[in-house]
């Protein structure tokens, strides 16, 4: 299936009771998702997850956060992560779902009525797909500092700089910005979010090929790109703000056992077929992961917990994504070294793409870097959590 | 008010009325004091701490006890090692869960002091020993039984079963060796010693005592990490507070990490022990609780020395009370990597996904 043929209208399950809607969501998911891409070793394109995306479209069920009135799910936390639960159980590829889960929050909190009604359904049946444009060659770490800057020129702004690790900028139709555009503010006052078309004069995209052979990002950048000023979102200059605010609860997925229980899995594949089942020392190392992943799970839980109270999560999230991130590297370095001369195969095993430890050891690489690096997470635990002093 | 907030709520009175006894702040006067003393620990205290029922409180109400689960005793336990308590609680509830109701009585008010002795050789977690009672006399040796100079009996596990033995009996000698922490360790012999047979099975008491073990060195990690903060927003070196430092923020982040799987874990097995009967996952929850705490207490308290400098490398400063506890702690009721032995041995391997 490559088209949409209608978007649904989701049915309020906020009134049904936690286990019947988990059963419901498990039955849907086995009966409706595309069995060749369930756990994919990468993210997938849009080409390759359209049909699950449209799945989810014509079932009502693609933005579970938004609110009824605007074509959402409008789920209570606690079935948000229940349906998210479910999907990540039956190994469901993420979309590109850019659009859901930044856009339409940062359009339904701080988006004009007129900018709701022209963009929120557009998102809904697959005709935009968003990507963000947030990170840039000199303001990773330190997003603050970015410098593309938007220039109000008569009723438009002007666009100049660039943007890089645009996730699936490629696939995308759209991108949101964080701009600069006052350039003598404190660096976190003079930033806006513009909503931009790609395919406006002056914006190139070029993937980027990352150590694993891959292109989920790209460098996209801006040359004297003019939009309407009526692209702008909430008050100009209020964009850092905003950008803040959506990271919401989305900041505990990252921290979730999923991806270090998938490396875990390949890691006992392989150890079954590099034979060292009978090593002591391997035994107790495989072990040692197993607990760390068991322990993660119980304190991914007490966070799972906070959100389903409805309760604001703190900076202490953090020691999660820590943890996990690290945790994933572990077990994919373990892989690389009972792999022996395999490890260096550039192509999977056998043909068999679960059995490819030096791919999955590359790709375990940026997790500690994405989403806000390591050494971030540790200043902001630092700083927020353990109120340890500056000077 | 929910069920859950409703114990949540508990478990907060719980750990409050603990401060009395076991204060989370303060100096470790009473603690330093009872140091390499006998028996290492004050009955004036203990006598406080049967007031408040807590040998009793895992105990079905009809026996005397309170009818609490193990998150009320671990929350409780968790106290207990942030101050450092030396008083046998762990020990004796574990004996009093397994005694007959005509004992319970005197130990309940603390008054008499049963101590268990299950361990035959070191890193080990095994009730079947070579200990024997046979007709009324009882015959074997035990090990690294705890606070054993405190003791006024000891309850001790037989090939078959239990056997409760008075300390003053002929045939018992207790030979005593002092831990880092200031206790010691008992080594019971009993040649031929008159007993009194009891019935039971102590599988589970030791599973309880096990957890409760990780939620005290919890309370160890917690305590000594919260003062290793203090002095790290202090200690001015450089002209700066050393915990400016970026090098030592990180690695105080990282223990923290510690602490935070430490509890989750602790948490969780208390919960799975309060709600499951699978054998299986107890066993799974309450070996993952001990592995972590104890391996987590060792690596927060060993760099809580590092980043207290020269006064954590001595005695006078507190933080190397913290960290001799854990070291006498960690290994009691089996080690880190017992453990993980034992975990990869009972945990279904479908658990992991």
């Amino acid at each position: 299936m490559n088209e949409l043929s209608r978007v649904g209208m989701p049915d309020d399950y906020n009134t049904q009771d936690d286990t019947s809607f988990r059963l419901m969501v498990r039955g849907w998911v086995e009966a409706n998702y595309p069995p060749d891409i369930r756990n994919p070793p990468k993210r997938l394109h849009w080409a390759e997850n359209k049909p699950w995306y449209f799945k989810l479209a014509e079932k009502g069920w693609l933005a579970p956060s938004w609110p009824r009135e605007y074509g959402g799910m409008g789920l209570s936390a606690a079935k948000q992560m229940i349906l998210i639960e479910e999907f990540e159980r039956h190994g469901c590829a993420r979309t590109n779902d850019h659009g859901i889960v930044m856009v339409g929050p940062l359009l339904i909190q701080h988006g004009t009525e007129a900018q709701r009604q022209h963009y929120l359904p557009k998102i809904l049946s697959g005709e935009t797909i968003w990507c963000q444009g947030y990170s840039e060659p000199n303001a990773g770490s330190d997003l603050a500092s970015l410098r593309t800057e938007a220039v109000l020129d008569g009723d438009e702004y002007v666009i100049n700089g660039q943007k890089i690790w645009t996730t699936l900028a490629q696939d995308a139709n759209w991108i949101f910005c964080l701009v600069r555009t006052d350039k003598t503010a404190k660096k976190q006052e003079g930033i806006s979010f513009l909503l931009i078309p790609m395919d406006t004069p002056g914006i190139t995209v070029r993937p980027i090929i990352t150590i694993d052979m891959h292109d989920e990002f790209c460098e996209t950048f801006f040359d004297n790109v003019r939009v309407p000023a009526a692209n702008l979102v909430g008050q100009v200059n209020k964009g850092w703000t905003m950008a803040k605010a959506l990271l919401g609860f989305e900041r505990i997925f990252i921290g979730a056992p999923k991806q270090s229980q998938y490396a875990l899995a390949r890691l006992k594949q392989l150890a079954s077929r590099m034979g060292v089942w009978e090593d002591v020392e391997f035994q107790d190392r495989y072990t040692r992961l197993r607990m760390d992943i068991a322990d993660l799970r119980d304190l991914h839980q007490v966070y799972v917990n906070i959100v389903r109270r409805g309760e604001a999560l703190g900076p202490d999230v953090s020691q999660l994504k820590i943890w996990q991130t690290e945790l994933f590297q572990r077990i994919t370095e373990l892989s690389l070294e009972i792999a022996g001369e395999n490890g260096a195969l550039l192509d999977p095993m056998e043909g068999n793409r679960e059995l490819h430890p030096s791919g999955l050891y590359l790709q375990a690489r940026p997790a500690t870097i994405y989403g806000g690096s390591n050494e971030i997470q540790r200043n902001i635990v630092a700083k927020n959590v353990l109120e340890l002093p500056d000077k | 008010m929910s069920e859950a907030e409703d114990r949540s709520e508990n478990l907060r009175m719980l750990r409050d009325s603990a401060a009395a006894i076991a204060p989370r702040t303060g100096d470790l006067k009473r603690i330093r004091e009872l140091r390499f003393s006998e028996p290492g620990f004050d009955r004036g205290v203990w006598r406080e701490i049967c007031a408040m029922g807590w040998p009793g409180l895992r105990l079905a109400e009809d026996k005397g006890g309170s009818g609490l689960g193990m998150a009320e005793f671990c929350a409780l336990t968790e106290e207990l090692g942030a101050a450092l308590t030396p008083e046998p609680l762990i020990p004796v509830a574990m004996a009093a869960s397994l005694l007959p109701a005509d004992q319970l009585s005197a130990v309940l008010a603390g008054d008499r002091i049963v101590i268990p002795a299950w361990q035959e050789k070191p890193n080990s977690f095994d009730l079947n020993g070579a200990t024997t009672l046979s007709g009324g006399k009882l015959s074997g040796r035990k090990m690294f039984v705890p606070m054993a100079a405190g003791a006024d009996a000891f309850l001790v596990t037989v090939q078959g079963g239990l056997a409760l033995v008075e300390r003053s009996t002929p045939g018992v000698s207790v030979h005593l060796e002092q831990t880092q922490d200031g206790g010691h360790f008992g080594t019971v012999s009993f040649d031929g010693a008159s007993a009194e047979a009891v019935a039971g099975d102590a599988t589970e008491a030791l599973e309880e005592a096990t957890l409760a073990t990780s939620a005290y060195l919890l309370g160890v990690m917690d305590r000594a990490f919260a003062m290793t903060l203090d002095y790290m927003k202090t200690r001015q070196q450089f002209g700066r507070t050393i915990g400016s430092f970026q090098a030592l923020q990180h690695r105080a982040v990282d223990l923290k990490i510690q602490v935070s799987l430490t509890r989750a874990s602790v948490e969780a097995a208390a919960v799975t022990m309060d709600t499951s009967t699978h054998p299986a996952l107890r066993k799974s929850a309450v070996s993952r609780a001990k592995a972590r705490a104890a391996e987590g207490a060792m690596i927060v308290t060993k760099q809580c020395i590092q980043l207290s400098g020269g006064i954590g490398y001595t005695d006078a400063y507190d933080v190397g009370l913290f960290l001799r506890k854990a070291m006498v702690m960690a290994p009691l009721f089996g080690p880190a990597a017992l453990h993980r032995a034992r975990y990869a041995v009972v945990t279904p391997e479908d658990d992991d996904e």
